[in-house]
């Protein structure tokens, strides 16, 4: 039995990213009768990226990724479309706050650290909840945070990693592992959506062992984002890794 | 019976690919983290640095983020598990 479309349908969900993470969330988002969809990515896409952008076919090569996630979810969505709107721009510190505005929720599907920070401050300050995903190699994992955080993105990773990090562009990544990511960044936000508060656990997939965990995340008093809040806008320098 | 390390994928380079280490005995999580560090040399850089468990880092000891409990002197038992849960970065390009 397919549930209610209808508590999905004056949503407004932001898509910071429309890679591995970001095709299969947007892809269940849009099926599941989520009004309006707004779409962030610089990118075009690559033949490389097929295997796990289940949004985008052969012909997409060379488009850019928003024009082609937008054919896709026209032709794949079914009876109710959304509205998309194209953001064709890296979330940056200049543009967060604005794309989130008004938002019902987030889904940071971004494939670096700058970006998973920016969004998480930015989510907090904007009162917008948001559901983090990451993937690399054969792990990956997704995070759920309230609109007042408590806890949130710096609860559990305070700052930027210093020094150079694998990414997935380097270490590579199993398309898999992104398409479980995104769907169960999918499934947090509908919950969402529809009243939950899947809050305070942090799913960890290790596709190669066949493991889902959950480990429990507190609020740390802390956190410059949600417990002393020392975090109060959007400095720029503070996304320099 | 010993005390399980998972070890997270981007530490495997250093435990020669291994995804669990096993110390046979330690009574805290620092203890476990140095036999670590003499099993398999630069783990423990990797996951603490002169404050602690370095910011971008969790480690678990069962379901509990050892934060919330005696940090790096949370006692730890034979039959234990240690998880390491490293921020990643990936899933856009």
């Amino acid at each position: 039995m397919a549930v209610s479309a209808a508590p999905f349908s004056m949503a407004r969900v932001v898509v910071v990213g429309v890679g591995g993470l970001g095709t299969p969330a947007v892809r269940a988002l849009a099926h599941a009768g989520v009004g309006s969809l707004v779409l962030v990515d610089d990118d075009t896409v690559d033949r490389t990226n097929l295997h796990r952008q289940i949004l985008f076919r052969d012909a997409d090569v060379g488009r850019h990724k928003l024009d082609a996630a937008a054919d896709a979810v026209e032709r794949q969505a079914g009876g109710v479309r959304p509205t998309v709107e194209l953001v064709r721009e890296r979330l940056h510190p200049g543009n967060a706050l604005r794309v989130f505005a008004g938002a019902s929720v987030v889904l940071e599907c971004s494939d670096n650290y700058a970006t998973k920070f920016l969004a998480a401050d930015a989510a907090r300050l904007s009162e917008v909840p948001i559901v983090h995903g990451a993937a690399i190699r054969w792990v990956g994992t997704a995070l759920a945070v309230g609109p007042q955080g408590g806890p949130c993105y710096r609860c559990l990773f305070e700052d930027l990693p210093e020094g150079a990090q694998a990414t997935c562009d380097l270490a590579g990544v199993v398309g898999p592992v992104c398409g479980i990511i995104g769907a169960l960044q999918a499934s947090f936000a509908l919950e969402l959506l529809g009243g939950g508060a899947p809050f305070g656990k942090l799913a960890s997939l290790d596709g190669l062992h066949d493991e889902l965990r959950f480990h429990t995340v507190k609020p740390r008093t802390s956190c410059a984002l949600c417990g002393v809040r020392t975090i109060v806008d959007i400095d720029p320098a503070r996304y320099l890794a | 019976m010993a005390i399980r390390v998972r070890i997270p994928t981007p530490l495997r380079s250093l435990t020669a690919g291994a995804e669990e280490v096993a110390i046979d005995s330690a009574t805290t999580v620092g203890a476990v983290i140095e036999q670590l560090e003499a099993k398999h040399p630069g783990v423990k850089d990797r996951l603490l640095d002169d404050k602690g468990v370095r910011k971008f880092i969790n480690v678990y000891l069962g379901d509990e983020d050892i934060r919330f409990l005696e940090g790096l002197e949370s006692a730890v038992k034979d039959g234990d598990e240690i998880s390491i849960v490293p921020a990643i970065a990936g899933g856009a390009r």
